[in-house]
């Protein structure tokens, strides 16, 4: 027999004696008793446990319910690239090749980026415009495969380069870990023959992107040319030091036109080699996989709430069950202490 | 399958009048507590949760609670009548027969905590568990206030005995 039932042998006289003298319950006690039991139990319609059992149940189903409507209507949506590409379709004119034009005073810039299945083709660039002077800036993104491939490439870039009659400005070559490495090349090629070098340097590896900037430089130069004619008719009827003042301003003019026609006869290209792919875009997830994350999120969000009102209750929730346990542990002292006392 | 009350009332009558007839030491308070008791636990039997206890441990906590009640009343009810008349009352001794005068007396020089714990353990062969949890208490909490209750009760007896 175990502690908690029995009791110790030492109080067997005393336990005997209280057991014998048994006070039995009065008969009119019974039919008091019987009356009350015998009468029907109302039970209370909205009780906290009820109240809880269908309250949980109902804001948990609720949850899921919003997150499954939240899913359902981005399953039926169409995808957010195949919107985009419809938009495209339809704002975009039927024939949206690059075409760039060039008017005399107005600045041309083509920026794009090629897709990767675009690689070892034909650049399309724009060429320069063979009857006007123009400021030539081509831009070349290659991925090349290993800092062999790099080192190797930027010779023959180099070489291409020397062929076609241009020179290198400057070269920035890095490989700061093994198999990774990068070659950032400014090149000045003839503008003559600036298609014929992309064309080569397109070839030397695959193109990542691609950029052409185009500025005129016609029309500032027809206008130093009309300055300097006009200052050569004034000189040649000036004396003395009006004469000077016109000459040196006409040196300074002749200068200036030397300049542009100088940034005019070579084209500015930069090649950038790269060892490093950039990261492939993550395929775009089905409508069941949209619609999952869309239904997770919206219950991540609801837990995320929940957590943080529970977190802004916390204190007072602490200082509700301190005070259950205080006003507990009080009653149970306060109770013992009157029942020492009667 | 929860019991209906009646038929709960029906068996664990005895041990609720014999617990506050304990507890208060008056026949007809007794009655009128374990009467209370019962009106109490019609209002409440829908709360009554069989996994958390016997309906006679559930009983006696409803009791309990109607018992320090009523002593809570009867205190400040002698408080007053001290006050008044300035004078103690002495406390008749209340316990009727079948009790013998002896464990009468020894039983009277007990406080009623003392009793209380001698009732559930002897007369209503409670385990300390069920015990325990009625006066809100551990089972060893409970085994040890038997012993020194049982211990002051024998002392009182033999007291009483030689008197």
């Amino acid at each position: 027999m175990s502690p908690e039932t029995t009791i110790d042998d030492r109080f067997d006289d005393i336990v005997a004696a209280l057991r014998a003298e048994t006070p039995a319950t009065p008969a009119a006690l019974h039919a008091r008793v019987s009356a009350v039991t015998a009468a029907p139990q109302a039970v209370p319609r909205f009780t906290a446990r009820r109240i809880l059992s269908f309250a949980i149940p109902a804001v948990a189903g609720l949850s899921v319910a919003l997150a499954l409507v939240v899913g359902l209507n981005t399953a039926i949506r169409p995808a957010p690239s195949d919107e985009t590409a419809a938009v495209a379709r339809e704002s975009s004119p039927p024939a949206a090749t690059v075409s760039p034009t060039y008017e005399a005073g107005t600045v041309q810039d083509q920026a794009r980026t090629l897709a990767p299945s675009q690689s070892k083709g034909q650049p399309s660039s724009p060429g320069p415009a063979t009857n006007r002077a123009q400021d030539y800036n081509a831009t070349l993104l290659l991925l090349v495969d290993g800092t062999d491939e790099l080192s190797g490439t930027t010779q023959r870039a180099l070489r291409t380069t020397r062929r076609l009659g241009g020179y290198l400005v400057s070269v920035n070559y890095a490989t700061p870990e093994a198999g990774e490495g990068t070659a950032a090349l400014r090149l000045r090629i003839p503008v003559s023959r600036v298609q014929a070098a992309i064309v080569s340097f397109s070839g030397l590896g695959r193109i990542l992107s691609q950029e052409t900037r185009i500025s005129d430089l016609q029309q500032p130069l027809d206008e130093v040319t009309r300055r300097i004619r006009r200052l050569e008719r004034d000189a040649a009827q000036a004396r003395g030091a009006e004469r000077t003042r016109l000459l040196a301003q006409i040196a300074s003019l002749r200068r200036q036109r030397t300049e542009i026609n100088r940034r005019a006869a070579f084209a500015t290209v930069n090649l950038d080699l790269t060892t490093h792919a950039p990261e492939e875009p993550a395929p775009a997830p089905g409508r069941l996989g949209r619609a999952l994350d869309d239904a997770v999120g919206i219950l991540l969000a609801e837990l995320v709430i929940a957590a943080y009102a529970l977190i802004v209750a916390s204190p007072f929730l602490m200082l509700l069950i301190a005070g259950f346990f205080g006003n507990r542990a009080y009653r149970r002292h306060a109770d013992q202490r009157l029942l020492e006392r009667a | 399958m929860t019991p209906s009350l009646a038929d709960a009332a029906e068996k664990h009558l005895d041990d609720v009048y014999r617990y506050v007839l304990y507890l208060t030491r008056d026949p007809q308070a007794a009655e009128d507590l374990a009467a209370e008791t019962f009106e109490r636990a019609v209002r409440l039997w829908h709360r009554f949760d069989p996994a958390r206890g016997s309906e006679r441990t559930w009983l006696c906590q409803i009791a309990r609670t109607a018992a320090l009640d009523h002593l809570r009343s009867e205190e400040r009810r002698r408080r007053r009548e001290q006050r008044y008349a300035g004078m103690a009352e002495r406390e008749a001794e209340r316990l009727v027969e079948p009790v013998s005068p002896w464990l009468r007396e020894a039983l009277g020089a007990l406080s009623a905590a003392d009793r209380e714990v001698i009732a559930l353990r002897v007369i209503l062969d409670l385990d300390a568990s069920s015990a325990g949890r009625v006066l809100g208490i551990t089972p060893t909490a409970c085994t040890t206030r038997l012993s020194r209750a049982l211990e002051k009760l024998e002392r009182n007896a033999r007291t009483a005995r030689v008197a």
